[in-house]
């Protein structure tokens, strides 16, 4: 499979959905739609084919050993299909939301989906960087224009959260390649170079420190999680799924690709602290989605807290003989988890763009039995609650379970404590749906049009998604296990 | 014939019809038809096909048996199967789930047919009949484990079904909550067993633990604890209790199905299905009647104060429940599986007759309100006196025999089978005294409501065959059991002892108390109660002993305060003191640029003075 050629494909075609506004303001938003569901057969294609797999390698600077190093495996395949489908899905959630400059709003999305994919598929730590970076400036964008009443606030929180967290990244990757050239004698940002790289435990431990950061801000894990709600609240309908969706799960890719398997030891002796922060997520990210009055902030907040489970999975290291092994029950956990709230979370910010769309206000005291006026929303809005609050039988419990059940062996007290989460998603889960669809229909809201077949489509390919992945994640689990057994270079 | 796997799939069938129908076609008669038809059609094949499989295993010798459908997943060395489990007691609990369901579901055809969300409801009843059929018959913890939030799910949503009122939907998520406190406990149980034993396959786990673990052992202690956690959340049972009586907002088969027949007795099933570790701890048997016998207490003494007839079943539900743990608890296995069977009989009937009651009268609740019934509304009074027997536990009705073998086995409890015993057979006479006080109230005296009946032959031909099992339903033991519960079934019982005596007289007592109390008004029950003792007893009682009133303050009041003081987020602010501290310091340097050239001048001098100086020291 050509990786590059589907990154340039996704750059390309933005800059055509550009240029074909000139010719119809509609225009875009087919190119956009097209072009993910190109490229997504693209990798559907290879993979049912048996050849996604692949591993490209080019020049780019030899002098500081800089390539073009990107590679497809089953963990980088299942990210980057996800990526793609919930492409289509955020260009068809905002179909008749966005109105102003349509063909640069589809560049946008389109940019953000060739940097993610980048980012998924990288294996040089400079070019992983590089992607790294291009998938924020389109995404800044798509906040600061399309967004809605503080628009520029939420963007400018998010760009220097992650320009902050970005930049303490780099020092640790620069940092890393050094003290590699000082026990080596080569430059290079080859990410396979680098695995076993000799470091002492103090330089390793602040080194997995500045990544582990940069990628928990992005998660994000509490407490680096506050630009996400504004982000989420502001971002227009296809920002917030391709955030929730996509983009959270680049630091959780992170995690697992760069931060684990770079530096083990100091991962292992950092473990406790960061089922901590796991623990802490779930708790008070779904405490804190309680709290909320706005419907998009409360799916914002429940994105924390599901996150936390990614935190709590990857991290559970197990004792293995008397050094710390890796604990593929939590791993496996913390990757399906990843694909399920991709679905799960996405399908509950196209609902809260939906209902703002019709009702202009994301408020749900302002809401309230709209299952009369759409029962179609209502039906779909209680799936996929159902599905996050983590009901047997739908994707998200797997992931949940796995973890849970994984970091049992890793840590009982944390378990114990995370598992509360599972109530107090119940709590947020069924109030979201109290509020917003059930009780007496509100007076004041006017009659509002219900889901049609666009809508309904995309809603059931993701119902249909969840239900696969809760009933027989099998081929999910099969396509990351091989992975996850190579993540772990044994000290 | 391995149709077995057919049994749960026909309700899921059932359930996706419906749910697809509802979502495109709207509410219209000829749906309404088709919902009917097939969500009672459904679940009347489940039980037919149930039949079959259950004459199939008894053809084969009882020996149980699998059926092996999908794995669900394998990850390293866990790999839990979508597997399906028969023997004596999966199949006892399959019998009751489909027929008495299919019956309930009938009843509900005429019962709900004037009520919007026809399809919905059928679809949200098939779909709890699909769960609680996986509940039973998984033979992995967490195909049960499936099956058990799935059927907590259905509760919440049939709970909430009449979703206009917000009410309900408190009524709802406050089950759900609850319950998924349990369900947290149960969760660490497996992950605990899982790591001891390597399995959470019920016959491999029980194999493993059996091995692994001497009797007294602290981790099968542990493990059970945590079970028995689920367990009393799912059958509301202390101090997990509080949810049931509010379940009652959900409509009247609702209840019958979910809230007395089935989904709240799962908790005595589970105990039941796992209990080799139970018998590994003495602990946790003791705390199992324990538990048992001060719900069956508690929540009898609450149904004695209620106004409303549904709160006075729920309560009744409860303590009846409470008699099914204590049974567990004492050893007596077969017992509470026996009770549990009667108990769906008669409570159903109750239920369902009680709607018919609910429903002649517009939807009126409160008993103080009726009176005065029994010749308007001849079919349910019969049916509902019938029930009340069963419940109070006459000789010869299906609650007596099960009943009575609870009540007996607990005297010989070790420790303190007396005390168990006396409790017991003191709540025998508190149920016969409430059943009567609810019968007297809502069937006698004077006529406050005219009732107009609509039964429908589906109702009353539905009440008309629960009577015959609440009668009849105890007459013929429960052999299936024998073979799977450590008791080895149900002992011939001896009714002439002076123990057996003093049991069965208990109810009697109780009706005679009751017709005196509150019928012939011999005792001047009114002025008991507005003593000063007698009316903080009576509300006492009447709030369910409390508990929703600490449960209020100590975990929802200061749950919802702290959430409103931190909508805004405590970890934000740390942020903004640094985004204020920025803006500050922009301030104070865009002072500096003040466009005044004098002042330039001289911040150029002193610059160039300092620089100068540290040059020259630095030489």
């Amino acid at each position: 499979m050509n990786i590059l050629g589907l990154i340039l494909f996704l750059l390309i075609a933005g800059g055509v959905a550009w240029a074909a506004e000139r010719v119809n303001p509609n225009a875009p938003r087919w190119v956009g739609l097209i072009a993910f569901i190109a490229a997504g057969a693209y990798v559907a294609n290879a993979w049912a084919g048996g050849y996604a797999y692949a591993n490209q390698y080019i020049e780019w600077i030899p002098r500081f050993g800089i390539h073009v190093i990107l590679s497809m495996d089953g963990l980088s395949l299942m990210l980057t299909a996800l990526t793609l489908f919930l492409g289509a899905v955020a260009v068809v959630s905002s179909w008749t939301e966005t109105k102003r400059r349509t063909g640069f709003f589809q560049f946008n999305v389109l940019w953000v989906m060739a940097g993610v994919v980048g980012v998924f598929t990288a294996l040089d730590l400079f070019l992983f960087f590089f992607f790294w970076e291009v998938m924020l400036i389109p995404m800044y964008f798509l906040i600061a224009i399309w967004g809605h009443e503080n628009k520029a606030f939420a963007a400018m929180k998010f760009f220097l959260f992650t320009q902050i967290s970005g930049l303490l990244m780099l020092f640790a990757i620069l940092a890393l390649v050094y003290f590699n050239y000082a026990n080596t004698g080569s430059i290079t940002f080859n990410y396979n170079d680098l695995l076993g790289a000799e470091l002492a435990p103090d330089v390793a431990f602040y080194l997995m420190l500045g990544f582990f950061v940069a990628f928990v801000v992005k998660l994000p894990g509490v407490p680096f999680h506050t630009w996400l709600p504004d982000a989420h609240t502001q971002a227009p309908t296809a920002g917030s799924v391709i955030l929730a969706g996509i983009l959270l799960k680049t630091g959780a890719y992170g995690l697992i690709r760069f931060v684990i398997p770079l530096f083990p030891d100091a991962s292992a002796q950092f473990a406790n602290w960061a089922m901590f922060l796991g623990a802490l997520s779930i708790l008070y990210g779904g405490y804190m989605a309680y709290s909320q009055s706005d419907f998009k902030r409360l799916v914002a907040y429940s994105s924390v807290a599901h996150m936390g489970f990614v935190l709590l999975g990857a991290f559970a290291f197990v004792d293995a003989g008397g050094a710390a092994g890796m604990n593929p029950l939590g791993m496996q956990g913390a990757v399906v988890t990843m694909i399920a709230h991709g679905f799960s979370t996405a399908a509950l910010f196209m609902m809260a763009g939906a209902l703002q769309e019709r009702l202009h206000t994301r408020e749900m005291s302002n809401m309230g039995g709209l299952w009369m006026r759409a029962p179609r929303m209502g039906v779909m809005t209680m799936f996929f609650v159902v599905a996050s609050v983590g009901m047997p039988g739908l994707g998200n419990f797997i992931g949940e379970f796995l973890v849970l059940l994984g970091a049992f062996q890793a840590n009982v007290p944390l378990t114990v404590a995370a598992a509360l989460g599972v109530v107090v998603a119940a709590v947020y889960g069924l109030v979201l749906l109290q509020r917003a669809f059930q009780g007496e229909p509100n007076p004041d809201v006017p009659a509002m049009r219900d889901f049609g077949l666009r809508e309904m489509t995309v809603m059931t390919l993701m119902m249909a998604a969840l239900i696969w992945i809760g009933v027989y994640p099998q081929p999910l689990l099969d396509l990351s296990a091989p992975v996850i057994e190579t993540l772990w270079i044994a000290p | 014939m391995d149709l077995l796997w057919l049994v749960p799939t026909l309700p899921l069938l059932g359930f996706f019809a419906l749910f697809v129908a509802g979502l495109f076609v709207s509410e219209a008669r000829p749906l309404k038809w088709f919902s009917g038809i097939v969500g009672a059609g459904s679940v009347g094949l489940a039980a037919l096909v149930a039949l079959v499989v259950g004459m199939d295993f008894y053809a084969q010798d009882a020996e149980p048996q699998w059926y092996l459908l999908w794995t669900w997943m394998d990850v390293d060395g866990f790999t839990p199967s979508i597997r399906l489990y028969l023997d004596g007691l999966s199949l006892v609990m399959m019998g009751v789930i489909t027929g008495v369901g299919f019956l309930i579901h009938l009843y509900a055809t005429g019962y709900m047919w004037d009520e919007g969300g026809y399809s919905r409801f059928f679809a949200y009843m098939n779909l709890f009949v699909f769960a609680m059929l996986m509940l039973v018959l998984g033979d992995n913890l967490l195909v049960l484990f499936l099956g058990w939030e799935g059927v907590g799910l259905c509760s919440y949503l049939l709970i909430g079904f009449f979703h206009a009122q917000p009410e309900n939907g408190y009524a709802a998520r406050k089950a759900f909550v609850v319950t998924r406190v349990g369900d947290t406990a149960m969760l660490l149980g497996l992950f605990l067993l899982f790591r001891e034993v390597g399995s959470i396959e019920v016959q491999a786990s029980m194999a493993g633990a059996r091995e692994l673990w001497p009797e007294g052992s602290t981790m099968a202690t542990l493990i059970a604890l945590l079970l028995l956690g689920g367990a009393v959340g799912k059958s509301a049972q202390l101090p997990l209790q509080t949810w049931l009586p509010d379940a009652m907002a959900g409509p009247t088969p609702v209840s019958a199905l979910i809230h007395a027949a089935t989904m709240v007795t799962a908790g005595v099933y589970l105990i039941a299905r796992t209990h080799e570790l139970f018998l590994l701890s003495p602990t946790a048997q003791l705390a199992v009647a324990s538990v048992g016998l001060a719900t069956l207490f508690i929540a009898s003494f609450t149904a004695l104060t209620q106004r409303d007839i549904k709160r006075v079943l729920a309560y009744s539900t409860m303590s009846q429940i409470g008699y099914m743990f204590l049974a567990l608890g004492v050893g007596a296995w077969s017992a509470a599986i026996f009770h549990l069977m009667t108990h769906a009989f008669f409570k159903a009937l109750l239920f369902l007759a009680s709607g018919s009651v609910i429903l002649a009268l517009h939807h009126e609740q409160d008993m103080f309100k009726m009176g005065g019934l029994w010749r308007k509304l001849p079919i349910p009074f019969a049916s509902m006196l019938i029930g009340s027997i069963a419940l109070a536990a006459l000789p010869f009705t299906s609650g007596f025999y099960s009943k009575d073998a609870i009540v007996l086995a607990s005297f010989d409890f070790e420790p303190a089978g007396w005390l168990f015993w006396g409790g017991a057979a003191f709540a025998a006479f508190l149920t016969a005294l409430y059943t009567t006080r609810m019968m007297v109230i809502t069937f006698f005296g004077k006529t406050r409501i005219e009732p107009h009946d609509h039964s429908r032959i589906n109702m009353w031909g539905t009440l008309a065959l629960l009577c015959l099992l609440a009668i009849g339903g105890g007459w013929f033991g429960l052999a299936p059991v024998a073979a799977v519960l450590p008791d080895g079934g149900l002992g011939e019982a001896d009714h002439t002892s002076a123990v057996a005596l003093a049991t069965m007289a208990a109810p009697f007592l109780g009706i005679a108390l009751g017709w005196l109390l509150f019928h012939n008004r011999r005792i001047n029950v009114d002025g008991l109660v507005a003593s000063p003792f007698g009316d903080a007893m009576r509300r006492f009682w009447f709030s369910g002993w409390g508990f929703d009133w600490v449960y209020d303050r100590v975990f929802v009041k200061p749950f919802i305060i702290v959430a409103r003081l931190n909508k805004a987020d405590v970890v934000d602010f740390a942020y903004r003191i640094i985004a204020a501290v920025t803006r500050g310091l922009h301030y104070v340097i865009a002072l500096t640029q003040s466009g005044r050239l004098r002042w330039y001048a001289a911040n150029m001098a002193i610059g160039l003075l300092v620089a100068f100086l540290i040059v020259l020291d630095a030489l």
